[in-house]
């Protein structure tokens, strides 16, 4: 592997200039004709309620308005993995701003204006805003129909309660462990919702044309799975797949916010009614922060035994998640961590319970991290607090603890090949770990802290991938995949890693964002998995084109296949050093033989794959038996800051954070996904905080109060570190990275507040004025 | 969003104009400067005007006036005007260092200190400044003119004592010469709205003006805590004693962006750095 040529390279990403240009045409800047309509939405303005009466009169009078469209033109229910959402509110409403009616019209300021015009009449029903108050036995049940709602098999819903799923694993013996521990610890931790923030807000166009064609362009992280969900959704009107295209064009930022279908759905619909005419709906910010998904809330109760000398003997995690009015997408999350919360660690008695609440709250989905995030700041807390009493070093309890290759999983699966004690050793050299640096402030105390990082893929067990490549007259070539470069720069490695099987220069290869048309299948681009999923596809295809390529020159110009190879876009032969065919001359023209006929034709090659060996099979008591997830990737971060005990203000001197990514195919990318992942986590830790009023309406729609960084509060220094310990069936060893750059921040924020100040905050955000006061009260 | 109210707009040349427009609107009628809270609320459709008066052409409104005594400034100055203002940086430093602190560079760019005085949110950043210059507004109408006191100017939570047929034409600032400092509580180090803001001036011989915004339902002079101060020479025991009397002055509130305690808390801490850098640059020579 050391003479990779175009793999391990900072190539500058493909679409570089179409970026910098403003060549990009996002979903909003198509141009989609004369006839484009606008909806607007009427938003329910109550938590939990039924409807009485949708009075339309007033709104239709609005001349320019073509059609009012509520739940009873669609009583069809959708949802990725369980499905628990109609298109609009049919006879109750679960959520503030959830959508009760569209109205569309010929210009947005119509459909706007007439929107306002549309009177709901509401029975107020009691709503649950606390998912500890939706687990109480005698809670108001929010689905009074969950047992009758389909679902994935892996899920568990409880009819007649608020539970949408409850993961539970088990393995050895959990009392036994607690009873041979010297010291246990027991506390929980609190993690508020949050919401991704993207760029670009949530946009789609739906057009069904006088023949049933439906096409739905959408800013969308999951093409062919909103293909799948509106044909599955639309079907009672008569759809198929067939009839169905999702044109995805570039994104402006997803964070699995654009992951599944949310708002998309609307488009498909409403587009059914007014044939002919496409219709555009653009999600405001404010209904980018309340009616899309958000991040679940969290409440963890952790129960940690460990020997003197630091050896863990037993975990019970009990996780209670606030997953709102819908489970559909969110229940995964739940699940996900119901079968990882051990984190990076070997435990040999485990309990978990990991446990979906339906609340009155808008939906909650993928987000970045996937639940790692949530459970790794109550996990990463609870072991620096371990090491702390034990008087061990928490960067020793870590190493003495970390999961090594082969070691047994919660499920019962051997752990991957991984370099997380080198991550450990490399940031505990890089942060200086055992420095303690000086501040010249009379004011700030400086700190330090130190997290691990961990996190699989969550897919279902037949998630797969699939490419085509195909060349053009000069050598050029194509590649078509589904996945979504969403700024982590996907496309970029696709193409490399065709390169490297072709040797053909990236100038020479484009893969742009798909059309679900034209494109082969992708299941979706979450999951930190499209680099090794799809990589994988696209080197297959890539092969898959390169033995037809030594197919027609072994049997036009009589050379023996294996003696065939490529280099610099050339067909070259072991044994006849002055042979050497142009790719150009002949993958798409052929080869002319000796009788001037022309053998070959145009080189497409494909590939597809799937993890052949996962199973989401298992006990549902233990979760024993089957084989959820593909690899885990880890590694470990830490951070050096000054906080000021007067103000609560934290100033990050420097931050570490080491990943093993098996093998990094671009590695300027890597580095960028550590920087901004380590960004995006540590806003989450120190400044953003969604907040709802007693009548379960969000109070922050907005980043005059929902914060996020901006360039001042980037920390001083951010050093990335690639560990690389191949992935066995990665593409050129490589495996996830993009989710798990957040994971560490906002524990080892917690961890190092606590050494500057001698204070553990156990609830997420930990803002400068919960610093401030928690010091006050300690010094008093 | 689109605005959904539909209105007239005008730009006149002329102040004559703007006036007689005002005065046959009224309440009707909306001023239109930098926008930044004017577009907002059109486009949040909190306000439906009939007519908007763009004061953007009116020239002589767009200057910052320099004498020996007095500095105006006036209703078309933007906050990006004063920073780039050696005179305001060097006469009146409390008011530059709060003109920076003003959410970011593109809406300053736009937004006007006259705006900011008459949006009259508790949390303006510009007022502690205003108000320990002991500053003047000028308004006028079809009519008459006006020298209002800023101490009189602000009447509530986004209400002032501007009478709807009036303009502001801008404020008039007595110089004299000072130290001084504008500390701001926000949740990090981007832009955001006051959470707590206290202005100090330190001139004479230990005399002292200490004005707050954002823990009231006014910005507003601090006079208890300027006469226990004033004519003392501050020690640490000046200072402890002082941050008690803060709390007889202020009624923060708990909100979303902060809680009162903190806020509270925050003007003690502010006050106490605030204080001893006014008096550090005092000593240094620094006006």
């Amino acid at each position: 592997m050391n003479d990779l040529k175009y793999v391990g390279k900072p190539s500058v990403r493909i679409d570089g200039k179409e970026k910098i240009s403003g060549a990009t045409k996002y979903t909003e800047d198509i141009e989609y004709g004369p006839n484009l309509h606008y909806a607007a939405i009427v938003e329910s303005t109550e938590a939990h309620a039924k409807i009485v009466n949708i009075d339309t009169s007033e709104a239709e009078k609005v001349s320019g308005v073509v059609g009012i469209y509520t739940g009873k033109d669609f009583p069809f229910k959708f949802g990725l993995y369980m499905k628990d959402r109609f298109i609009f509110a049919m006879d109750t409403v679960n959520y503030v701003g959830q959508q009760i009616a569209a109205v569309v019209a010929r210009d947005e300021k119509t459909a706007q204006k007439a929107a306002k015009l549309v009177k709901v009449k509401y029975e107020p029903l009691p709503a649950i805003f606390d998912q500890m108050e939706a687990f109480k036995d005698d809670a108001t049940i929010i689905h009074p129909n969950l047992g009758n709602y389909e679902h994935v098999p892996w899920f568990f819903p409880q009819a007649n309660t608020n539970i949408a799923h409850w993961r539970k694993t088990r393995r050895g013996d959990v009392k036994k462990g607690f009873d041979d521990a010297d010291f246990i610890l027991e506390d929980n931790y609190s993690v508020p919702r949050y919401s991704h923030c993207p760029l670009e807000n949530h946009a789609a166009v739906g057009l069904c044309d006088l023949s049933d064609r439906l096409t739905i362009w959408a800013s969308s992280q999951s093409p062919h799975t909103q293909r799948n969900l509106f044909a599955e959704s639309l079907a009672p009107l008569g759809f198929s797949h067939k009839d169905i295209r999702v044109i995805a064009p570039p994104i402006g930022g997803g964070f699995g916010g654009k992951a599944g279908v949310s708002m998309e759905i609307l488009a498909a619909a409403l587009a059914t009614k007014v044939k002919g005419k496409p219709i555009k709906i653009l999600w405001s910010r404010e209904q980018e922060f309340y009616n899309t998904s958000q991040r679940q809330g969290l409440l963890a109760k952790i129960k940690i035994g460990a020997k003197k000398d630091g050896t863990f003997t037993a975990i019970d995690h009990r996780l209670y998640w606030d997953t709102g009015a819908s489970a559909e997408y969110g229940a995964n999350v739940v699940n996900a961590v119901g079968l990882s919360a051990i984190g990076p660690y070997r435990f040999k008695n485990i309990s978990i319970d990991s446990v979906c609440l339906y609340t009155n709250l808008p939906p909650c989905g993928a987000y970045r991290g996937f639940g790692y995030s949530e459970f790794m700041f109550g996990l990463e807390s609870h072991i620096n607090r371990i090491a702390n009493e034990l008087n061990i070093d928490p960067v020793e309890i870590r190493k003495k603890n970390a999961i090594r290759e082969n070691d047994t999983l919660a499920y019962g699966v051997a752990m991957n090949p991984n370099g997380l004690l080198e991550c450990i050793d490399k940031v505990a050299e890089k942060i200086k770990w055992k420095e303690k640096h000086k501040t010249k402030d009379i004011n700030t105390k400086v700190g330090k802290g130190f997290s691990l990082i961990w996190k699989a893929p969550a897919m279902p067990p037949n998630a797969s991938s699939a490419a085509f490549l195909k060349f053009s007259e000069d050598g050029s070539i194509n590649i078509l995949v589904s996945g979504m470069d969403m700024g982590q720069g996907y496309l970029t490695v696709m193409a490399q890693i065709a390169a490297e099987i072709l040797k053909v220069p990236l100038s020479k290869i484009r893969t742009e964002n798909p059309d679900t048309d034209r494109n082969p299948y992708e299941w979706q681009t979450v999951a930190s998995h499209v680099t090794w999923s799809c990589g994988n596809a696209v080197r297959k295809a890539a092969i898959n084109a390169r033995n037809q390529i030594f197919d027609v020159v072994s049997r036009t110009l009589y050379l023996s296949k294996d003696m065939l190879y490529l280099e610099d876009e050339k067909v070259k032969c072991k044994t006849k050093k002055n042979f050497e065919l142009p790719l150009k001359d002949f993958v798409i023209n052929g080869i002319q033989a000796e009788d001037s006929t022309f053998k070959g034709g145009p080189i497409m090659g494909h590939g597809l794959f799937m993890p052949e060996y996962t199973s989401a099979n298992s006990d549902p008591e233990t979760s024993q038996g089957g084989h959820p997830n593909v690899h885990y990737t880890v590694g470990a971060a830490a951070i050096s800051l000054e906080v000021d005990k007067d103000t609560g203000e934290i100033h990050i001197e420097k931050a570490v954070e080491a990943i093993d990514v098996g093998k990094a195919i671009n590695p300027s990318l890597v580095n960028g996904q550590i920087t901004g992942g380590l960004l995006q986590g540590l806003a989450t830790v120190l400044y953003e905080d969604m907040r709802f009023d007693d009548k379960g309406k969000m109070l922050n729609p907005n980043f005059t109060d929902y914060k996020i960084p901006t360039a001042k509060d980037v920390p001083d220094e951010i050093v990335p570190i690639i560990v690389e310990v191949p992935q066995p069936d990665g593409p050129f060893g490589a495996r996830g990275v993009g989710e798990h750059t957040m994971i560490p921040a906002a524990p080892m924020i917690a961890n190092a507040v606590d050494d500057a100040l001698g204070i553990r905050i156990k609830s997420m955000p930990i803002t400068k004025e919960k610093i401030a006061l928690t010091y006050l009260k300690k010094e008093k | 969003m689109a605005i959904l109210n539909d209105f007239e707009y005008k730009k006149p040349k002329e102040l004559d104009v703007a006036l007689s427009l005002l005065s046959s609107h009224h309440e009707k009628a909306k001023i239109l400067a930098g926008g930044t809270d004017l577009v907002v609320y059109l486009k949040e459709d909190i306000l439906q005007p009939k007519l908007i008066i763009d004061i953007k052409g009116l020239s002589d409104l767009n200057k910052i006036e320099i004498s020996d005594d007095y500095i105006t400034i006036g209703a078309g100055v933007t906050f990006t005007d004063i920073i780039e203002s050696k005179n305001i940086k060097e006469k009146l430093p409390i008011l530059y260092q709060a003109s920076e602190s003003v959410a970011s560079i593109g809406i300053r760019n736009r937004a006007t200190v006259v705006g900011n005085i008459c949006s009259a949110v508790p949390s303006l950043d510009s007022a502690p400044a205003l108000l320990v210059y002991d500053s003047y507004v000028l308004t006028q109408n079809k009519s008459s003119k006006r020298s209002i006191s800023i101490h009189d100017w602000f009447t509530g939570p986004k209400k002032t004592t501007l009478k709807p047929d009036e303009l502001v034409l801008g404020i008039k600032i007595p110089v004299i010469k000072h130290t001084g400092v504008y500390e701001k509580l926000g949740r990090y180090k981007g832009e955001d709205l006051a959470q707590a803001g206290i202005g100090i001036m330190v001139y004479d011989t230990n005399k002292y003006r200490i004005a707050h915004c954002a823990v009231g339902p006014i910005p507003k002079r601090m006079k208890k805590l300027e006469d226990f101060l004033n004519g003392k020479e501050i020690s640490n025991e000046v200072v402890t004693k002082a941050k008690k009397i803060i709390t007889e002055e202020i009624f923060p509130i708990s909100d979303i962006r902060s809680s009162a305690e903190y806020r509270s808390h925050m003007m003690k801490v502010m006050f106490e750095r605030g204080l001893k850098k006014s008096i550090a640059r005092a000593k240094g020579g620094k006006s």
